[in-house]
């Protein structure tokens, strides 16, 4: 047993050498460098790449960029690596001179392909370029550059803040070099931490098509149940750090509304009702609400700074304590059984709860692991890509491992009792089929006690 | 030595330093259940054929205000009603010792197979107060009331005695946190492994690698961690049935070839006084090291493949070089300097991270390393495997210096 481990452990790690050194990185041009996303990446690719020029729209911009990364990762160290630069002054050169441009701009189709036009015009044939969008089309990102470009060209989204979210989708477009994707995976996956996803370059990819649809149908939710409640019943007891509609406020409205209207407009699947942006969220977002970026969302603070919930029926916003709490006994049972470690019987006792608040919960997360298990072969090869991506990106429990602590029976009885599709690979398993299969992760550090 | 029982290592798990158990609002006993039943599975015991269990803990009443912590294995699974428990404390060295106890017991023959975990639970309170609750594994009342983070000021003390008799400079500690940070980025259950470091960065000292007290900057620091870890240590008689059951040669089972343990006067100043004129500036602690390699047959350190040693600070590191005998007293610097000690190297020491890079949980330290010299041993370190180690050591120290214990795991 343990030559044969040793033995495939040194045949792979030789395989791996080989590709990692089919390709060099010895710098890198991230633009948008003054953005979030631009600024972590570019902080996260100093780990690896002596090189890193920050470009922005002005030089100031890619300074403010790189004092945000130095922040970020908590190392003046950042910037031994890092040159800034405007796109007016050094684009041309940077760009010609790159061994990967990493493009982090704002997430509008157009403007992302303006740029890359501009890139297609200076790059060295052999460059890569990659782009960190959350969900727009790799192919259509691509359309009308050199052959040598869509060769290069590749989608590889981190997740913010990517100094400390590990997950990442990697999506190849019709044209890309399959060895290249090889490349990257192992080169992201080596040199850079990361657990990599490859997904099929449909909208939102894997992560964002499973999450904003639990995300949204909470939002739909909340109209009739009120955000509190519903925060409430899909809280950390089922699997999650942070609360749907409190992750929403701190994503920002504006780029939910992104994702799922992307989603809800280029793929209409079996759930298409839940990715439909609720009316109240657009009525709000046109007076300026857009979540925590600008004050509130589903959650605020007054002026006296007390906390403050939206009812979406009324779009005003009442006091936290004003709202009327009703009794949860199951999330106070399940509570006590996380907290000493006893998930199994925790989300036993989740299947098993009875009452309208316990059927809404169950509604929600039966969906999260029928939606999952039906993107197997459009979005992943297979349940463990969707896996990775919602434990390593999301921080949620990944639908494999709820299904294995609750039970094969009881999660397609729980399904069933949604009016929910079951997937096939539910009910063509056996019983005592175990469905996750990642021992780097602890299981139990999903479910947290409320 | 008089020839005494094989103790076997079966294998074991730990949780994943990264994770902030109060975060997720659980309770310690989540953290035992979680490493205990990962164990269990990894080796494929079930819970009712343990016949003895031990908890290493350092201070439980401090940070989560319970005690009695051996009674709680019988939280984690019904099989263990009536199981025997004990919890077992010497500051960081608390897991070693759980260990110890467990070993002797099995080579006295009373049992067959013993589940150690080692837990602490640490981030249920602020820096401050649990900078405050580690001082009580000093002299607390003459080393530590009082004292913003005595341990750092303490271990750099240590450095400034190096410093005194031969010599030491900060790059060397630089060097050494830089391997620790490097190794845990391989290994998937350290604290660090997503963390920002490089050599520059542990060179520097501005806000963002802050000075702690004397020559210890935030980089030189272990971590403050919650974490469990737990092995299953069983007799030759246990071990051959296992071995049968999960078809591997019962050789191939690495045991417990050799321990060490001393302890030293808990004073800082009084260890120093007594070394004042030996050439090793802790004494004990090379011979808890160097009568570890006589019990398990091994002339030096020439014949041990990896170290997993007790880097509370940089500079207890520094001090383990030269006390393993990986360079002559003093010259430790030189093995950091050719990189001896990293991965690859001559002799790797802490190639999961060590308590710098892979975590500190204190009173799951012990465990841990014992966990990860098995791993090393059976090839199962994966990307922080050690290519062909044979014989792993490990040093574990409680206090400044005070209690050290070190094991042998080989086959």
């Amino acid at each position: 047993m343990l030559s044969a481990s040793t033995a495939s452990t040194a045949g792979s790690s030789a395989k791996s050498s080989d590709l990692l050194n089919s390709r060099s990185i010895q710098h890198v041009v991230v633009l948008g460098a003054n953005g979030a996303m631009g600024a972590g990446s570019g902080a996260l690719f100093t780990t690896a790449v002596p090189r890193v020029t920050f470009l922005a729209r002005t030089k100031e911009k890619a300074d403010g960029g790189l004092a945000a990364a130095i922040k970020m990762v908590r190392s003046s160290t950042v910037a031994n690596r890092v040159e800034t630069g405007s796109y007016g002054a050094d684009f041309d050169r940077a760009v010609a001179e790159a061994d990967l441009i990493f493009e982090a701009v704002t997430e509008q189709l157009d403007l992302k392909r303006e740029f890359f036009e501009r890139i297609d015009k200076v790059r060295r044939p052999d460059s890569i370029v990659a782009t960190v969008t959350s969900g727009l089309s790799i192919n259509l990102l691509a359309e009308g550059r050199s052959e040598s470009f869509r060769k290069n060209f590749l989608g590889l989204h981190f997740f913010n803040p990517p100094n400390v979210i590990v997950g990442t989708e990697l999506i190849a477009g019709k044209d890309t070099d399959p060895k290249l994707v090889d490349f990257i995976d192992e080169y992201c996956t080596k040199l850079l931490g990361r657990a990599m996803v490859r997904t099929a370059d449909t909208p939102g990819f894997a992560g964002n098509r499973v999450g904003f649809k639990v995300l949204n149908e909470c939002a739909i939710l909340a109209e009739e149940h009120g955000p509190l409640l519903i925060d409430e019943l899909i809280g950390p007891y089922t699997g999650r750090a942070m609360t749907p509609l409190a992750t929403i406020d701190l994503v920002g409205w504006d780029i939910h509304r992104a994702i799922v209207e992307n989603i809800y407009e280029l793929a209409p699947d079996e759930a298409h009702e839940t990715l439909k942006l609720p009316e109240y969220m657009a009525d709000l977002m046109a007076k300026g609400v857009l979540g925590r970026k600008t004050g509130a969302g589903f959650f605020g603070k007054d002026d006296a700074g007390e906390p403050i919930v939206l009812d979406p029926k009324t779009r005003k916003y009442t006091q936290k304590s004003a709202i009327p709490r009703p009794e949860l006994p199951f999330i106070e049972e399940i509570s006590e059984l996380h907290r000493v470690g006893r998930y199994r019987d925790g989300m036993q006792a989740f299947v098993a709860a009875t009452g309208p608040y316990a059927a809404i919960a169950q509604k929600v997360i039966a969906g999260y692991i029928s939606y999952s298990f039906h993107r197997v072969g459009e979005v992943t090869d297979d349940i463990s890509g969707i896996d990775r991506i919602m434990g390593y990106g999301f921080n949620w429990a990944p639908p494999s491992i709820l299904v294995d602590v609750i039970g094969l029976k009881p999660s397609i009885q729980m399904i069933e009792k949604a009016g929910l599709p079951v997937p096939p690979a539910l009910t063509n398993a056996q019983e005592g089929t175990m469905f996750f299969r990642d021992p780097q992760v602890n299981v139990g550090k999903f479910f947290v006690a409320a | 030595m008089a020839q005494v029982p094989e103790v076997y290592v079966l294998g074991g798990y730990q949780t994943d330093f990264a994770r902030n158990w109060s975060k997720e609002k659980k309770h310690f006993v989540a953290m035992m259940r979680e490493a205990v039943s990962g164990a269990l599975e990894k080796t494929q015991i079930q819970p009712s054929e343990i016949d003895v269990a031990h908890t290493g803990n350092f201070a439980g009443e401090l940070y989560s205000k319970q005690g009695h912590m051996g009674a709680f294995f019988l939280e984690i699974d019904p099989a263990f009603s009536g199981l025997p428990t004990s919890r077992h404390e010497a500051a960081c060295a608390s897991g070693s010792i759980a260990l110890l106890a467990a070993g002797a017991e099995i080579e006295a023959k009373r049992y067959d197979l013993a589940c150690v975990v080692g837990v602490e639970q640490m981030k249920t309170v602020g820096a401050g107060e649990g900078g405050d609750f580690l001082g009580t594994a000093a002299w607390y009342e003459l080393e530590a009331q009082g004292v913003e983070f005595p341990f750092p000021k303490l271990f750099g003390k240590l450095g400034d005695e190096y410093d005194k008799r031969y010599g030491l400079k900060d790059e060397y500690l630089a060097g050494i946190s830089t391997i620790n940070y490097a190794n845990a980025k391989l290994n998937p259950n350290a604290q660090t492994r997503t963390w920002y470091m490089n050599y520059d960065h542990a060179m520097s000292r501005d806000e963002f690698n802050g000075n702690i007290g004397g020559r210890i900057n935030i980089s030189d620091c272990s971590q403050v961690t919650d974490g469990a870890a737990a092995v299953l240590l069983a007799s030759a008689e246990y071990a051959k049935k296992w071995a049968e059951r999960v078809g591997v040669p019962l050789e191939s089972i690495p045991r417990i070839k050799g321990w060490g343990h001393h302890t030293a006067r808990i004073r800082f100043e009084d260890k120093i006084a007594e070394s004042a004129n030996h050439e090793y500036v802790l004494p004990h602690v090379r011979a808890t090291i160097t009568d570890a390699q006589k019990r398990a047959g091994i002339a030096d350190s020439d014949g041990i493949d990896g170290i997993e040693t007790h880097d509370c600070f940089t500079t207890s590191e520094y001090m383990a070089i030269d006390h393993f005998g990986l360079t002559a007293p003093g010259e430790s610097w030189k093995a950091v300097e050719e990189g001896a000690i990293a991965l690859g190297g001559k002799t790797p020491i802490n190639p999961s991270g060590g308590l710098i890079g892979a975590g500190h949980p204190v009173g799951a330290t012990g465990v841990r390393q014992v966990l990860d010299s098995h791993k090393q041993v059976a090839g199962e370190a994966d990307k922080y495997q050690i290519d062909g180690a044979k014989n792993v050591q490990t040093l574990n120290i409680g206090g400044s210096g005070t209690t050290s214990v070190s094991f042998i795991i080989g086959t």
